[in-house]
């Protein structure tokens, strides 16, 4: 039982000690806002008003590699030389040899003159000496109290030290990251480049952007009077570098088949000329070599249409290189076979009134399917097409890719696909769809029909980046399509066998043999689209596309020349493609087939 | 309620008394005169006053060290940094030299050249296959005089065994000398300085 006397002083504790909670919670309550929830901004402050200073730490952007981590891209640092024309034309005090200021008699500094200063950063820079103080005249002209002008952007880190070692007062530095290009224009049309800020703007630069793009970081400090930093006060946000694209291209094989297209390109004075090395099983893109290429060190130097890939940028009527695509629907729906055979002449009019040429004259014959491929008789490969309907046709193009575009995702990827559907095509569309007319197809894609048929018809997805390494050592790899059965492997066998006949019995046989290997290969001379209804009078996309060794492939090659002058045919294309297959399967030590192949009868 | 409070009281009565207190051992009684105030120990008050100076001192030490430390910190970045730019500028300088046009020009210089017919020894019947052309064959490109493959960072860096040659500048020159020299390879060159002669000595 407590008593008035007992109870009263401990009401009085129980209210003071209440009250000191109250206030102590109050302090607690400005502290958490202090510390917690305004924290970055009274960080912000102190560091503003105080002997602070942040500096802006530069992660380095990633590096583009080949395949085999030959360095393609890496990033680099480059200056921006400003300076205070004001101060600058006071010139400065010479200092003697002694490390001492010159004076004169009246005990008054010796200034080096502005020219002389002039003539010492002209010296470094590479521009004249009359340019630099031209540089500074043009902005006091401008502004009598002028303290900015560029004398030159982007110089490099050794010429940014030589500067530095001038000891100009009046000079500054703006530091850029930049990039730069080791091979030059090794792949530079898939590689791509940066702008002059560093912003990607071509090729696996700008495609990659997310893997190699860096984040920034930033120091905060404290300096004393003499510029140290005082200890304890650094606090550091680490910047995070860019990832590493690892690319599925074969820098040496790209190089020689740059090289090799562009002597050749010269030779036959075609617009332009690509290679294309795919491995067969598994679709990665080992060379992707085309004329003119950019130098990514210097884009500026080559015309706005030959900075990026022509190669993955046009579409084409593949023409003839689409035959095998027929022979194998006919196959698989019709029931031929490669010795079924057609009596063929070299022009022929057909029921629904179409008119089909062969490109040369030719008596009539009695021509397999293996000989429709290997004298390429458009009369032939029509009679074997359209023993299937058009609507199946049509499903057989798209299962090999027609329309589909492809898995690169390539920025100003090309529409290429059906003008029209199989049951609206006229009656001449119905017969030329056999021979690759009518429709149109990058070289990418024909480069997967032959990969789909020396894969025992597994198509498998186009690969040009093979990982992205993050710098946490997190390997990305991309995500593909799944690949597709386009054929059965019986079918794709046959076709590649007839393929094979192409090679030992077609006219090109003698000049593109490559003695001890077996090769399947297919020739196409495409017409091009005069762009008013027609076709180009004797102007044609030629290209010559293969696969070796033919008993067991590994990889294939397509060579593409738009236009070649001096020879319009896709004869064109051999000396291109027996160099640039034989050059492959050097590099690569493919063992030679040492076996004959099997030939197919051609006429019956 | 009060049922628990009077159980209370019953448990007390149980407990046994205590003995009577005598009067001689009371605890407190009146002092006869206040106690001496006793001299505080020296030593002790020496020991807090070491302690406090050897803390201080310590403290300034540590002090000194750190600030000491912070400048030789500040001379090592200064040295890395100078160390950083020096590795940038020979970076820079070796860029491109490992490229496969300038390699491949070098090799074309000494003579050598590539894109050569496989030509393979069957080790069961000692058979040749492919032709061996070898080393007489002509090289397949031209990666010295028509060198086609623009590198930026090499154009005008002489070769290796051949001061006086180098990969020229720019795709844009490289393709118009292929297109001319394919244009009119039958055409000699003009004579400028006179017929070529051998240097002999």
């Amino acid at each position: 039982m407590t008593t008035r006397v007992t109870r009263s002083p401990r009401r009085r504790t129980v209210v003071a000690l209440g009250v000191v909670l109250l206030v102590l919670s109050l302090f607690v309550v400005r502290l958490f806002d202090i510390q917690v929830v305004n924290a970055a901004e009274h960080v912000a402050e102190s560091q503003k008003l105080a002997t602070g200073a942040k500096q802006t730490l530069y992660g380095a952007r990633g590096e583009i590699v080949d395949t085999n981590g030959t360095v393609l891209a890496s990033s680099t640092t480059r200056y921006d030389v400003q300076i205070d024309p004001t101060l600058a034309v006071k010139g400065i005090p010479k200092v003697g040899d002694d490390g001492k200021t010159v004076k004169d008699a009246d005990d008054k500094p010796v200034l080096v003159p502005w020219p002389e200063l002039a003539d010492r950063i002209a010296a470094v820079t590479g521009q004249s000496s009359a340019d630099v103080q031209k540089i500074v005249a043009d902005a006091l002209a401008k502004d009598a109290s002028s303290q900015y002008a560029t004398i030159k952007r982007y110089v490099s880190t050794e010429e940014y030290r030589a500067l530095a070692d001038l000891k100009l007062p009046f000079l500054y530095y703006d530091k850029h990251p930049a990039r730069t290009y080791p091979d030059g224009a090794v792949a530079g049309n898939i590689v791509g480049f940066t702008g002059s800020g560093g912003e990607p703007l071509e090729g696996i630069e700008s495609l990659q952007d997310q893997c190699l793009a860096s984040e920034e970081g930033s120091v905060t400090y404290q300096k004393g009077a003499d510029g140290v930093i005082i200890p304890g006060t650094e606090k550091t946000t680490a910047a995070v570098d860019g990832g590493t694209v690892k690319l599925t291209i074969d820098a040496d094989l790209q190089w020689y088949l740059q090289q090799l297209i562009s002597e050749e390109t010269a030779h036959y004075q075609a617009d332009w000329g690509g290679i294309i090395v795919m491995e067969v099983k598994t679709g990665k893109i080992r060379a992707i070599a085309e004329t003119k290429t950019v130098d990514p060190n210097d884009p500026g130097a080559s015309a706005t249409d030959d900075r990026g890939s022509r190669l993955l940028r046009v579409s084409y009527e593949p023409g003839s290189t689409f035959k095998p695509v027929t022979a194998a629907t006919a196959i698989e729906q019709a029931g031929l076979t490669p010795t079924s055979s057609v009596l063929t002449p070299d022009r022929m009019q057909f029921p629904n009134g179409a008119v089909i040429n062969d490109s040369e004259n030719h008596p009539t014959e009695n021509l397999t399917l293996t000989g429709g491929l290997v004298q390429s008789s458009n009369v032939a490969m029509s009679q074997f097409g359209s023993l299937v309907s058009p609507e199946v046709r049509q499903q057989y193009l798209e299962k090999f890719g027609v329309g589909g575009g492809d898995a690169l995702g390539w920025s100003g990827a090309p529409k290429a696909g059906f003008s029209s559907d199989a049951k609206n095509w006229d009656n001449q569309t119905y017969y030329t769809t056999t021979f690759g007319q009518a429709f149109t197809v990058t070289p990418t894609q024909v480069v997967s029909v032959f990969q789909t048929i020396a894969n025992g018809g597994v198509r498998l997805p186009a690969q040009l980046v093979e990982s992205c390494t993050k710098a946490d050592g997190t390997v990305v790899t991309p995500t593909e399509p799944d690949p597709v059965q386009v054929i059965q492997p019986q079918t794709a066998s046959e076709v590649s066998q007839m393929l094979e006949n192409v090679y030992a019995q077609g006219t090109l046989a003698s000049d593109i043999n490559i003695p001890g290997y077996r090769l399947g290969v297919k020739t196409g001379t495409a017409q091009v689209p005069d762009g008013k209804g027609g076709y180009k009078d004797g102007l044609y996309v030629t290209s010559l596309v293969g696969f070796a060794p033919a008993e067991d492939p590994q990889y294939v090659v397509l060579t593409l020349f738009d236009e070649p002058k001096t020879n319009r045919m896709s004869s064109a294309n051999r000396s291109v493609f027996k160099k640039a297959m034989m050059q492959v399967l050097t590099h690569y030590r493919v063992m030679p087939s040492n076996q004959a192949t099997p030939l197919l009868p051609v006429t019956q | 309620m009060s049922t628990p409070a009077m159980s209370a009281i019953d448990l007390l009565e149980d407990l046994p008394s205590l003995p009577p207190r005598d009067g001689a051992d009371r605890r407190l009684r009146a002092l006869d005169r206040p106690a001496s105030r006793r001299r505080p120990r020296l030593l002790y008050g020496i020991i807090a006053v070491a302690g406090a100076v050897l803390i201080g001192a310590v403290q300034m030490g540590l002090s000194i060290l750190t600030t000491q430390s912070s400048y030789e910190l500040s001379a090592l970045t200064q040295q890395q940094r100078t160390l950083d730019y020096q590795k940038q500028v020979l970076t820079d300088s070796i860029a491109g030299l490992s490229s496969p046009q300038y390699l491949a020009a070098n090799a074309a210089a000494l003579g050598m050249v590539t894109g050569q017919q496989p030509t393979f020894l069957r080790l069961s019947d000692n058979a040749v296959i492919g032709t061996a052309a070898g080393n007489n064959g002509a090289s397949a490109v031209n990666a010295l005089t028509q060198a086609a493959v623009a590198n930026g960072l090499v154009a005008g860096t002489p070769l290796v065994n051949d001061p006086t040659a180098s990969l020229t500048a720019g795709a844009t020159v490289a393709d118009e000398a292929i297109a001319a020299s394919a244009a009119e390879t039958s055409t000699p060159p003009a004579i400028a300085d006179g017929l070529p002669t051998p240097t002999t000595h």
